[in-house]
């Protein structure tokens, strides 16, 4: 068993506890989206059912899926279930082309969103001893105030540094005793790379314990390349705005998944191509319903991310389901000469070989009717400068294991060290020139 | 009797070696020798220079991946046949040369040869025995005018 503090009661539900809550709780959210939301009513109304047709979880299966592009059709306020009136925080993601995303918090939705992360920092070993500093970008991104609200909470003394400004962050971090850093994990191995410069030692010179990374998926390789570096012990979450932002689920200190919140979200594993349910521990993509909010309560959104459900209780003792870590997302799977990749994949294959960074960057491009990949690596060993042949050796040791493990032919560029670039928010590690799908 | 060279990693762009004579050129380190060969996407760039410990300390501070190594410095006689002389000592010493370059500092009358091989005690004590001028550091690092 994990000795850790458990935030609330229902993280030890037991299965029965949660169903009956689940049921009740997604028929009154059915029901709420029918008579405020005509978007959801005509969707509903065109796949037969009416709210009274939800009757147990079983059901839930027979409901449409909502995509990314609903909100967009409905944007700003078109799927809110509330008026305006009662929204008393808005926020939008980070839309990458057009408009973005829009979401909407009740007073009762910011009230759940607090506890939902009082529970997440809880479980990855944050108590009210903790100086948090929180090091993503404040603004309309949830990933910031989501944090900031449940640190509070638990009663951690907040920093709410906001993203970049790198050598600020490394200077508070030392003067105030920051002991929990949350960003994505990217931005933690820059700042890392940045206090070294600065002839600072993360282990030695500053006080961290935890690392809690969201914001972008993460490779174990990065995890432990994260711990090595601060000396610290770097738990995942997840989450998106669209459902509520972080919050949705996190890793407990056993590092056995991440467990969802399961009294205020319903997940569920699909086959992204055909729509169909999967089982547990099945691999597919995860589908959330969220089943007690307010604001804008959403059915069976399609996450686009890859994923498997597991309902063993955890060694820490919760109950409730753990969804593995994200394995890739259905829209950012390379598909390289009939070989299903993901960035996740190749990084992983990285992270394993000495002497290059942490930092990569894949270029996929056509020629003729084959797909290229380019993989940038940096450099990191000055030892091997001693002979070409070593450096020739290790551009082969790479390739060769791109080819063994993943199944791909890749041309490998050794580039400078610090030469790629480095993100603050989500890595765009992936540039396709292919033509667009 | 061994000389310090650095080696730096430098990708096959147009450009990378500016680059890195811009940064010597801004710190005052002075190039005694230089060599880059045929190479791929990438390649190694070797040089002599008047401060090697502190050019490669300048180097780093800027993301270049460089370290220093040890080679030798031998100054041929400048009559036919004495490069023969010199690759004729290692040979029968057992010594295989990995790389050579020279000097493109005239010091004296005479120029320099670089040479990076797989025993290099043993031929710096070899190449001595024989007669040949094995250069010391102090001469080669001085700063003093040609």
């Amino acid at each position: 068993m994990i000795d850790s503090k458990i935030w609330s009661k229902e993280e030890t539900f037991e299965r029965e506890e949660f169903e009956k809550i689940q049921q009740e709780r997604l028929k009154k959210t059915v029901e709420r989206v029918y008579q405020n939301v005509p978007y959801y009513k005509a969707k509903l109304m065109e796949a037969g059912i009416e709210p009274g047709d939800i009757k147990t979880l079983g059901d839930l299966a027979n409901i449409p899926f909502t995509v990314k592009d609903d909100f967009r059709k409905n944007y700003p306020f078109g799927l809110f279930s509330s008026p305006q009136k009662d929204i008393v925080r808005y926020h939008a993601s980070s839309g990458t082309t057009g408009k973005p995303t829009v979401v909407g918090y009740t007073r009762k939705d910011m009230e759940n969103w607090s506890e939902l992360i009082a529970r997440l920092v809880t479980m990855a070993g944050v108590t009210d001893e903790d100086t948090a500093q929180v090091s993503f970008g404040y603004g309309l991104f949830t990933g910031a105030f989501g944090l900031h609200q449940g640190l509070e909470r638990v009663g951690a003394s907040v920093i709410p540094i906001s993203s970049g400004n790198t050598e600020k962050q490394i200077m508070i971090m030392q003067d105030f005793g920051t002991t929990a850093l949350i960003s994505t994990p990217s931005y933690a191995l820059h700042m890392a790379e940045v206090a070294t410069e600065m002839g600072i030692n993360p282990k030695k010179d500053l006080s961290l314990k935890w690392g809690l990374f969201g914001g972008e998926g993460s490779s174990e390789g990065m995890r432990n390349e994260i711990n090595e570096r601060w000396g610290l012990f770097a738990t995942e979450n997840y989450g998106m705005s669209e459902l509520i932002g972080p919050g949705v689920s996190g890793e407990c200190l056993a590092l056995k998944g991440m467990h969802i919140s399961e009294d205020h979200f319903l997940p569920e594993i699909i086959d992204p191509n055909t729509g169909k349910v999967l089982g547990t521990g099945e691999v597919g993509e995860l589908v959330i319903t969220t089943i007690t909010k307010e604001g804008l309560p959403i059915l069976r959104y399609r996450t686009k991310d890859i994923t498997s459900l597991h309902y063993e209780t955890c060694d820490c003792g919760r109950t409730t389901v753990r969804m593995s870590k994200i394995q890739g997302r259905c829209d950012d799977m390379l598909i390289l000469g009939g070989v299903n990749v993901f960035p996740s994949q190749i990084e992983d294959v990285l992270l394993q070989i000495d002497g290059i960074g942490p930092h990569y960057q894949i270029k996929v491009f056509k020629k003729g009717y084959l797909d290229k990949i380019e993989v940038d690596v940096e450099l990191a060993d000055a030892n091997l400068l001693d002979s070409f042949a070593l450096l020739e050796s290790l551009n082969q040791k790479i390739k060769h294991q791109l080819r063994t493990v993943l199944g791909i032919e890749a041309k490998v560029n050794l580039v400078q060290p610090r030469s790629l670039a480095r993100f603050e928010g989500k890595a765009k590690r992936v540039i396709d020139m292919r033509e667009v799908k | 009797m061994l000389i310090k060279q650095i080696s730096i990693f430098i990708p096959n762009k147009k450009g990378s070696l500016s680059q890195l004579t811009d940064i010597l050129i801004a710190h005052g380190i002075d190039i005694r020798a230089i060599a880059v060969f045929d190479t791929t996407e990438f390649g190694i760039l070797r040089i002599v220079v008047d401060d090697p410990d502190r050019a490669v300390e300048i180097l780093n501070k800027e993301g270049i991946v460089a370290k220093v190594s040890k080679v030798i410095a031998v100054e041929p006689e400048d009559k036919p046949g004495s490069l023969n002389q010199i690759f004729s000592i290692l040979r029968d010493s057992d010594i295989n040369i990995e790389y050579i370059y020279s000097f493109i500092m005239r010091k004296k009358e005479m120029p320099y040869i670089v040479l990076k091989v797989d025993h290099q005690e043993k031929a710096v004590e070899e190449l001595t025995a024989n007669g040949i001028n094995v250069i010391n550091k102090e001469e080669i690092y001085a700063k003093e005018s040609l």
